[in-house]
């Protein structure tokens, strides 16, 4: 009985330490994927691609160029592409001079739906009101 | 089985010297190319000329042969799949939902430098020698003698899907409403016989991926985009023979020019 209480108490103390693992690990000091829905269908912003791999500082671009809220800027009117050719929001760096510019690698940003359906079905996002996901097709 | 015993002892002995000139001309004329001579004169080798390259205007001409020859130019780079010309359709040809007149095909290179996505829109290529057209046993599917454009007359449709499995494109659907096959018309019946001058996809795409127009004219922009000199163009499925009018090149926004939605340009 004492050996059977000892293993359990064993077995929970595993599950807790790994239960508070995956808590520290999901606890991300950046925003994650944000997926723009607006005016097109979709443009995804990765967070860990501009902060962990190539190191830049929140402050760079909050709160000036982006607000700290997730997709506030797809509720203003010039959030588009011409916007982003004269160097305002993602073309402030996007430029072709700081990093590529927004007139070449149109499909680097944009997932289109097919990219937006995609991370609905594994999850990664929350399907917008109305969104018709299709099961997986073989357009590839 | 029984293969017929070919006397090739008894056959004409032949060289390329020995071959006279209207001979040559009449291989010409049937699209083929003498390239030798094999097994000493008895066999000939002879290749298609579908391929070929037009040196002369007469001949540049015979290329494009209806008046006018609608065709589509998609600039690949350009497309990011917003899936606004497939919801056009759907609207403007009444394509129910399990059914598709177009598609964005997407291939994905996750080791590449840089973009890793690209986005491929197809859509019938309205061939010159559609392969579809051959095997309709009814001749529903005709290519209209006046613009090139593979048509359906739904009412000789009896489903066998024979063009189905022709086209080298996948651009064919059954319709179950109509009882039968449908695709893209370039929005014949819908918009081009009334007068507009583009077809849903191309009025709605955002980018300018998809640039539809008259290729026999020299000023229409399809034209001028197909015979750049600096731009690689390139035909999906060349192999199938079927002299495809769907042109594919690479684009980015980078020129003002190209930046231009076709629907803004006009």
């Amino acid at each position: 009985m004492r050996k059977l209480f000892l293993f359990l108490v064993l077995v929970l103390s595993i599950c807790f330490v790994y239960a508070t693992g995956t808590v520290v690990a999901d606890d991300e000091d950046h925003g994650g994927d944000i997926v723009y829905t607006k005016p097109l269908k979709a443009v995804i912003f990765s967070h860990k691609a501009h902060t962990e791999d190539i190191g830049l500082q929140c402050d760079w671009c909050h709160e000036e160029t982006f607000e700290m809220e997730a997709l506030h800027m797809q509720e203003t009117a010039n959030f588009d592409m011409e916007s982003l050719c004269n160097e305002r929001y993602c073309g402030t760096c996007h430029n072709g001079d700081i990093s590529f510019s927004t007139t070449t690698q149109c499909a680097r940003c944009h997932i289109g739906v097919k990219g937006y359906n995609e991370m609905v079905r594994k999850g990664l996002i929350e399907p917008e009101e109305g969104d018709v996901i299709p099961a997986e097709t073989d357009d590839h | 089985m029984k293969f017929p015993k070919m006397d090739f002892e008894g056959l004409k002995k032949e060289s390329p010297a020995l071959i006279s000139s209207q001979e040559r001309r009449n291989f010409l004329k049937m699209g083929l190319a003498i390239t030798g001579v094999y097994a000493g004169g008895q066999i000939l080798s002879v290749v298609s000329r579908v391929n070929e390259v037009y040196a002369s205007t007469t001949e540049f001409l015979k290329k494009y042969p209806y008046k006018p020859h609608y065709s589509m130019v998609v600039r690949q780079g350009l497309c990011i799949d917003c899936e606004q010309c497939i919801s056009a359709c759907k609207e403007t040809n009444n394509v129910p939902d399990y059914g598709y007149r177009t598609r964005i095909l997407t291939k994905v290179v996750t080791d590449a430098i840089g973009r890793q996505r690209e986005f491929i829109p197809t859509l019938c290529n309205h061939c010159n020698e559609p392969p579809c057209t051959r095997a309709c046993p009814t001749k529903a599917t005709y290519k209209n003698k006046v613009n090139g454009i593979v048509m359906m007359e739904s009412k000789k449709c009896i489903g066998c899907k024979m063009c189905v499995l022709a086209c080298p494109y996948e651009a064919r659907y059954f319709n179950d409403e109509k009882r039968a096959i449908d695709k893209c018309n370039f929005c014949y019946d819908t918009r081009i016989s009334k007068g507009e001058k583009l077809t849903a996809c191309s009025y709605i795409c955002p980018t300018g991926a998809r640039i539809f127009g008259d290729i026999s004219n020299p000023d229409n922009v399809v034209y001028k985009m197909v015979h750049q000199i600096e731009k690689q163009v390139w035909v999906l499925r060349p192999e199938s023979g079927s002299k495809p009018n769907v042109f594919y090149m690479k684009a980015t926004r980078s020129s003002p020019w190209e930046l231009r939605r076709q629907a803004d340009a006009r």
